[in-house]
């Protein structure tokens, strides 16, 4: 145990250095953008080496905090205003959050160098995606919700930036437009949300740090007794916060941006579903989860809202035919799941931030690996995107099969990849909430539940129709496998997503306290987050909090002790995966069934789907060009002839009353002498009248 | 020794027929003329006082006034010189190419 002492303490404390984490990849993208194009490879090199720089300092303070246990670590500068600061913290939640972030943002940027080898402006992109990867890490280690709000338009600019990377195709800069829109209308709320809270906190008293999480979570009792319009002022504040969470992760009925994102580089769609984007609104739930938690009525709505878009996008991904469109679905599902059992912390209390962040980080390395892979494909032939176009391609490149393979089963929950461990205890957890609560609240379980069937099902059968049978297509029929950076990248990602259930399994749990003299499993690290205190570099020790206390505040009741579900709850989603992996094998890859006759343009079920609900068509053509084309068609009206009008009839008063006097200027010199002359004359005799006489 | 009046007198006289000139006449140098007319008036106003009451003030200021006359009819006089260059005539009616 000694010599693992002095090797522990051997390492240095990089906590203070953790600002360089976002730092270093902002370097990366000014020297990409500005002599990126005359150096190696004509780009890549400053992004990627930048963000392997990040990864050593994330790395370094996770080894800081989690084996030397030299504990959490925050530290602030006043900034513009006395009481707003510029401040980053390290604890738990952060630290898993920049660890998977930098890690696969790194992967992803080594297999870019290989993806976007043959395009024209590849140090643009290798800025954007640096810059990027770089507001994400303002974003996790903000301690304040300014700060992380600028970061969180950053990365939402980023987003817009490479969505239409490829501009000149005219659906990429729709795509662009589109996701900048959906996302603005949750940030205007998420900011005003930020308002109410510096609000009410500033009729506290609190003249320091009064928009910083630390310095909220305190005061959260006395922030309780605010009501505006009569309503609790946190349940506003969260329902505000749940607006922009909502539009950046993708929630039900935001999300209309992220399929149409797909038309990015592959390399991108990687990057937003993966570390930079989507994860940010589940990151901003769990950052502010005692405020939730304080919040009456608070988590119930986040809870129902995202197992409701679980479900809802998982049956959506069932009739989408483009490959990268059906993880894009994916996506939004499985976020369905991270915020629901975000929303279940009602009753698990900061348990459910572990959960929720494990499976943010599990889901994470799946489906970069599913969408690296996915790009590999769409490298391989030719940009072919429709699965009904591919087929038999695991023959022509079984790398970027296999590790697609790989991905899927772990999106499913097959036993033993990281989403076994990650989403099955999900819906465990989800189970015990809905007891717990009862009536309403089996709601999300059973929404959860049932996307398993779904999700399993619209996986499968996005790979057997691309990977095996007979190529439907010419491109399909001599596929080409990728090269090093792509074959590299997706082992690394496949093994990971097969092996990283081993963070928080039962048989690992010897070997990593042995591995990092005592650490413990992830969950349990992650759930030291709001309960330890942290140090501030000023000295301003924060107390650990008492969430039983704050969930109090928000008529909430934690459980005392972790309750077990029982046994058929816990091999339920099993049975259901392998029922939906059975339907997809039976009509897929057996062709047993034929469901050409339900898949079907005159199957009114299958409309709804193929039209996704119809929610496109209600944005646009009902709210957009109905609705706001007509306010703005009143508005041009009242614009054009009464505001306009008025303006116009003063200047038009003006000039008349010019055209008529100007006439007394005659520009005849001797009339403005005798005016002169005159003028004085009049004035001596006024003067000698006043005076009386001479 | 001849007494104030009828230098105030005179300079009237001239002041009078330089006004009359200049809201009459309409040739640029019967113009300036005129101008120089009612300043000489003024001056002899300055000098006239000047002996009077005795203080040669006045006529110093007389001298900075011809000074000023004598730059002010150089100014005048090169503009119209121009003006006669453009247009072959110094009627000032015929010059309005500013007005409205």
């Amino acid at each position: 145990m000694s010599d693992v002492a002095t090797a522990t303490t051997a390492l240095m404390d990089f906590r203070p250095y953790a600002h360089w984490i976002m730092l270093l990849p902002m370097i990366g993208f000014l020297l990409e953008l500005l002599i990126g194009k005359y150096w190696w490879r004509k780009g890549g090199m400053f992004a990627t080496l930048s963000i392997l720089g990040s990864v050593i300092i994330s790395y370094g303070c996770l080894y800081n905090v989690y084996v030397q246990h030299l504990g959490f670590w925050e530290y602030s500068w006043d900034w513009f205003y006395p009481g707003i600061v510029a401040g980053f913290t390290i604890d738990p939640l952060s630290l898993a959050m920049l660890c998977m972030v930098s890690f696969i943002s790194f992967f992803i940027h080594f297999y870019a160098i290989g993806y976007m080898s043959h395009d024209c402006a590849k140090n643009v992109y290798f800025a954007e995606t640096a810059l990027f990867t770089g507001s994400m890490f303002g974003l996790v280690l903000a301690n304040n919700l300014l700060q992380l709000f600028i970061f969180w338009e950053m990365v939402g600019v980023c987003s817009y930036l490479l969505i239409g990377f490829w501009w000149h195709k005219p659906e990429a800069a729709a795509a662009g437009k589109k996701a900048w829109m959906s996302c603005a209308v949750g940030d205007c709320l998420f900011l005003l949300g930020i308002a109410m809270m510096y609000t009410i906190m500033v009729k506290q008293g609190i003249t320091t740090e009064i928009i910083s999480f630390n310095n909220i979570f305190q005061n959260l009792e006395h922030l309780s007794h605010e009501t505006i319009f009569g309503m609790s002022a946190l349940t506003i504040i969260c329902i505000l916060f749940m607006c922009g969470v909502l539009g950046k992760s993708a929630g039900f009925p935001l999300h209309v941006w992220i399929p149409d994102a797909m038309e990015g580089p592959t390399t991108v769609s990687a990057l937003i579903h993966a570390a930079t984007m989507v994860t940010a609104g589940v990151y901003l739930i769990a950052r502010a989860f005692p405020i939730f938690l304080a919040a009456p009525n608070a988590l119930m709505i986040v809870a129902f809202m995202g197992a409701f878009t679980a479900l809802y996008a998982s049956t959506l991904g069932l009739v989408v035919n483009d490959l990268k469109r059906i993880f894009a679905y994916s996506t939004i599902s499985q976020l369905g799941y991270m915020i629901a059992i975000l929303g279940c912390g009602a009753v698990l209390g900061v348990a459910a931030v572990a959960y929720a962040l494990f499976h943010l980080v599990a889901h994470a390395f799946f489906k970069a690996l599913l969408f690296l892979s996915s790009g590999s494909v769409l490298h391989g032939i030719g940009n072919v995107r429709d699965i009904k176009e591919m087929g038999g391609l695991l023959k022509g490149m079984p790398w970027t099969g296999y590790a697609m393979l790989a991905g899927a089963l772990a999106l499913i929950a097959f036993p033993f990849t990281a989403g076994y461990y990650s989403k099955d205890k999900v819906i465990e957890e989800a189970y015990i909430y809905a007891v717990h609560d009862g009536g309403l609240g089996y709601l999300p379980w059973i929404f959860l539940v049932l996307g398993v069937i779904l999700t399993a099902t619209y996986t499968f059968r996005a790979w057997y129709l691309a990977m095996t049978g007979e190529p439907r297509s010419y491109p399909a029929i001599r596929p080409h496998e990728c090269g090093f950076w792509m074959k590299t990248t997706l082992v690394v990602l496949s093994v990971f997503a097969l092996g990283l259930g081993f963070l928080t399994a039962d048989w690992s749990k010897g070997i990593i306290s042995g591995l990092f003299s005592g650490g413990a499993k992830f969950w349990h690290f992650l759930e030291e987050t709001f309960v330890h205190e942290t140090h501030t570099a000023s000295g301003v020790v924060y107390e650990g909090l008492n969430l039983h206390d704050i969930a109090l505040l928000g008529g909430n009741t934690l459980m005392e002790h972790g309750a077990h579900p029982p046994q058929w709850v816990i091999l339920l989603p099993l049975i259901l995966m392998i029922a939906g992996l059975a339907i997809a094998t039976m009509v897929y890859y057996k062709n047993r069934v034929d469901v050409s006759k339900y898949v079907k343009k005159d199957n009114p079920l299958y409309q709804i789907l193929w039209n996704k609900y119809y929610l496109d068509y209600i944005f646009k053509d009902i709210i957009a060009e109905k609705i706001i084309m007509t306010v703005f068609t009143f508005w041009d009206v009242l614009d054009r002839y009464v505001i306009d009008g008025v303006v116009n009839l003063m200047s038009w008063i003006t000039i008349q009353s010019g055209q008529v006097s100007r006439k007394l200027q005659t520009g005849v010199v001797q009339n403005y002498a005798t005016a002169v002359i005159f003028g004085v004359s009049m004035l001596m005799i006024l003067v000698i009248m006043l005076r009386g006489g001479l | 020794m001849i007494p104030l009046q009828y230098y105030l007198l005179l300079a009237g006289i001239l002041f009078a027929i330089g006004a009359y000139g200049i809201m009459t006449l309409s040739n640029g140098i019967r113009l300036l003329m005129c101008v120089e007319l009612m300043l000489n008036a003024a001056n002899m106003n300055l000098i006239a006082f000047s002996t009077h009451i005795n203080d040669a003030s006045g006529q110093v200021f007389a001298l900075f006034s011809i000074a000023l006359a004598a730059a002010e009819a150089a100014v005048g006089f090169a503009i119209i010189l121009m003006v006669y260059r453009l247009r072959a005539k110094i009627d000032i009616e015929n010059i309005k190419l500013l007005r409205w």
